[in-house]
């Protein structure tokens, strides 16, 4: 008997400065896709109707109305950077679609229209700023992107390292898609900060983490990176320039559960033996899984009831459980974090020991000294005795 | 002891003065994201707890008195707006709103509307204060100037000499240049302030 259709949009950009990560969505949603319509679980397929914005923020905003317009579907799963989601967030709203966004973002936003399958910043950035605060240094040199991922994580970076009494050494923003890196690159061989955040994305990523690395190691450096979105296919676009960066995600190719590695072994069948799940593509995987679970129990492609049944519905992921707070409609996932190595794989070195709910908000966020080591603490200066007066 | 963000509002109450359910129910969402208490206000009920905050739907307008909704004082109000015509806008001013939201109310914008009434509230606040001191700065004026001219008598120096004696018994005292002069004038501390 052949199973009824749902037709759902995707939403990835195969060309422009995120291409590769468009092109990791892409291939997250089809292997889902292909796996659902195929398993006896699901009494229904679903049909995937592409659209390509190309990098290009303002043409998401058209294929999105095109998707509701031209296809019925009511479900979209894709989307990239924050700019992208909030051009396609006004037509979610207003023709009651959901959107399920794979991406980790920096929070701030609690649409009913979509679904935040991806970390928030309770997930990624606090336990890596934390852990650089009790081990490494309490100084930071910041490099970004200038959009909005890079603002927010760098403002909650900010107010973690203030309440640790530390510093941020500089706050380095470059266009999106910009490569002339070597003015910052000089600027930290000089003043040789104890570590590097980088909250670039794509090319300038790549550009910037391959001139850090050559000017270093010329200098006779050994400064450490940080990163909350550095991911498997990046380190072999980038090469061994890439090793050694710490970085925060909930996923990893390398993550020990036998349900990842079934999860790469498919990956893998499909997409070449030399390719490598993301955080982003496995994040995507997961976003159509939990559309397609919600839509099960639901009975119905109704975006309400749909939403209702994905609350709190647990899912046995490659990356562990997980699930959609009802509360407000973030993921629950487990922060890990983990070091780049020569192979282009990461070491695990931390995980939270259970899944930990999502804060969107960072109403959670203690920025105490306290909420850090004790021993990273050091008074810095004596108070004077006079008042001054004016 | 632990310290939340500058930007959490976890732990606020807010009074919620809102007509239409959706827009309530909309709120309260929200606001259990956000970790704030919700205080429901109707007409003539008494409200029992402190808001930080209150929220106040313009359907409620006019309001026989602003004493009805017994905010405290300082607590910053969210106008509520169905609509922007001058004579709605007219009464909604005379509530001295710190932000406004447009209805019907979605989760969007409602933080964005929190944040700034909080921030102008304590602006506000600051600009009060500030605003006290110096007018009893501007009515110790005199005091001040007793105090210059009785220690130029006093010592034969000019008034910048003078004046830098009584601010350095002031620095060491860990008081107001006022204080110390209200003080040399009544003579408790003129032998302090002119032995420096």
């Amino acid at each position: 008997m052949t199973k009824p259709t749902i037709p759902i949009g995707v939403v990835c950009s195969l060309s422009g400065p995120y291409q590769d990560m468009g092109r990791e969505i892409l291939n997250g949603a089809t292997l889902a896709i292909d796996e659902i319509n195929e398993s006896s679980d699901f009494d229904f397929s679903l049909a995937a109707h592409v659209r390509d914005p190309r990098g290009i923020i303002s043409e998401y905003h058209r294929v999105c109305d095109e998707i509701v317009r031209d296809t019925g579907a009511r479900h979209i799963v894709g989307c990239y950077t924050s700019a992208s989601r909030k051009q396609v967030l006004p037509i979610v709203e207003r023709t009651e679609r959901l959107l399920w966004y794979p991406a980790r973002y920096e929070g701030f936003e609690c649409s009913d229209n979509v679904m935040y399958v991806g970390a928030s910043p309770n997930h990624n950035v606090l336990p890596l700023v934390r852990h650089v605060l009790d081990n490494i240094s309490r100084d930071i040199f910041c490099v970004g992107s200038n959009y909005v991922w890079t603002w927010e994580t760098n403002r909650v970076t900010r107010e973690l390292v203030t309440g640790a009494q530390g510093t941020i050494i500089a706050e380095r923003l470059l266009e999106l898609g910009e490569s002339s890196v070597g003015h910052i690159v000089d600027e930290i061989v000089r003043r040789k900060p104890p570590i590097v955040f980088n909250t670039l994305v794509g090319s300038s990523s790549y550009d910037f983490i391959r001139a850090f690395h050559q000017a270093t190691s010329a200098a006779g450096l050994s400064i450490p990176m940080l990163s909350c979105s550095l991911c498997e296919p990046e380190l072999k676009i980038v090469g061994t320039a890439a090793a050694g960066c710490i970085t925060s995600s909930a996923y990893f190719e390398s993550v020990r559960l036998p349900e990842n590695v079934a999860f790469v072994g498919r990956w893998k069948a499909r997409y070449g033996e030399a390719s490598s799940p993301s955080v982003d593509g496995q994040s995507t995987y997961n976003a159509v899984y939990l559309l397609a679970r919600a839509l099960h129990r639901a009975g119905t492609s109704d975006i309400a009831e749909a939403r209702r049944a994905a609350a709190g519905y647990l899912y046995n992921s490659p990356q562990g459980p997980i699930w959609i707070d009802g509360r407000n409609n973030h993921c629950a996932l487990t922060p890990r974090l983990a070091v780049s190595n020569p192979d282009g794989q990461f070491d695990v070195f931390w995980e939270a020991d259970a899944p930990v709910r999502p804060d969107p908000y960072l109403t959670q966020l203690d920025v105490s000294a306290a909420a850090v080591s004790p021993a990273a603490l050091a008074p810095r200066s004596n108070q004077s005795h006079l008042r001054v007066v004016k | 002891m632990s310290r939340p963000s500058a930007f959490s509002l976890r732990g606020r109450v807010a009074l919620a003065a809102i007509h239409d359910p959706r827009d309530l129910s909309a709120v309260r969402r929200q606001f259990e994201r956000l970790g704030i208490e919700i205080e429901i206000w109707q007409p003539g009920v008494p409200c029992h707890r402190r808001p930080d905050v209150a929220l106040l739907d313009d359907d409620y307008l006019p309001l026989a008195a602003s004493a009805q909704l017994n905010l405290p004082t300082g607590c910053p109000v969210i106008a509520l707006l169905g609509t922007e015509t001058p004579s709605r806008l007219k009464l909604v001013l005379e509530l001295d709103p710190a932000s406004f939201l447009v209805k019907p109310l979605r989760s969007a914008g409602l933080y964005a509307a929190l944040i700034l009434a909080f921030e102008r509230a304590a602006r506000s606040a600051e600009l009060a204060e500030q605003m006290a001191r110096l007018e009893d700065r501007l009515r110790s004026r005199r005091i001040v100037l007793a105090a210059i001219l009785q220690v130029m008598q006093e010592r034969t120096i000019e008034e910048p000499a003078a004046f830098a004696i009584i601010r350095r018994a002031a620095m060491e005292q860990r008081k107001t240049i006022e204080q110390v002069c209200a003080e040399m004038i009544t003579g408790r501390t003129a032998r302090a302030a002119h032995s420096v």
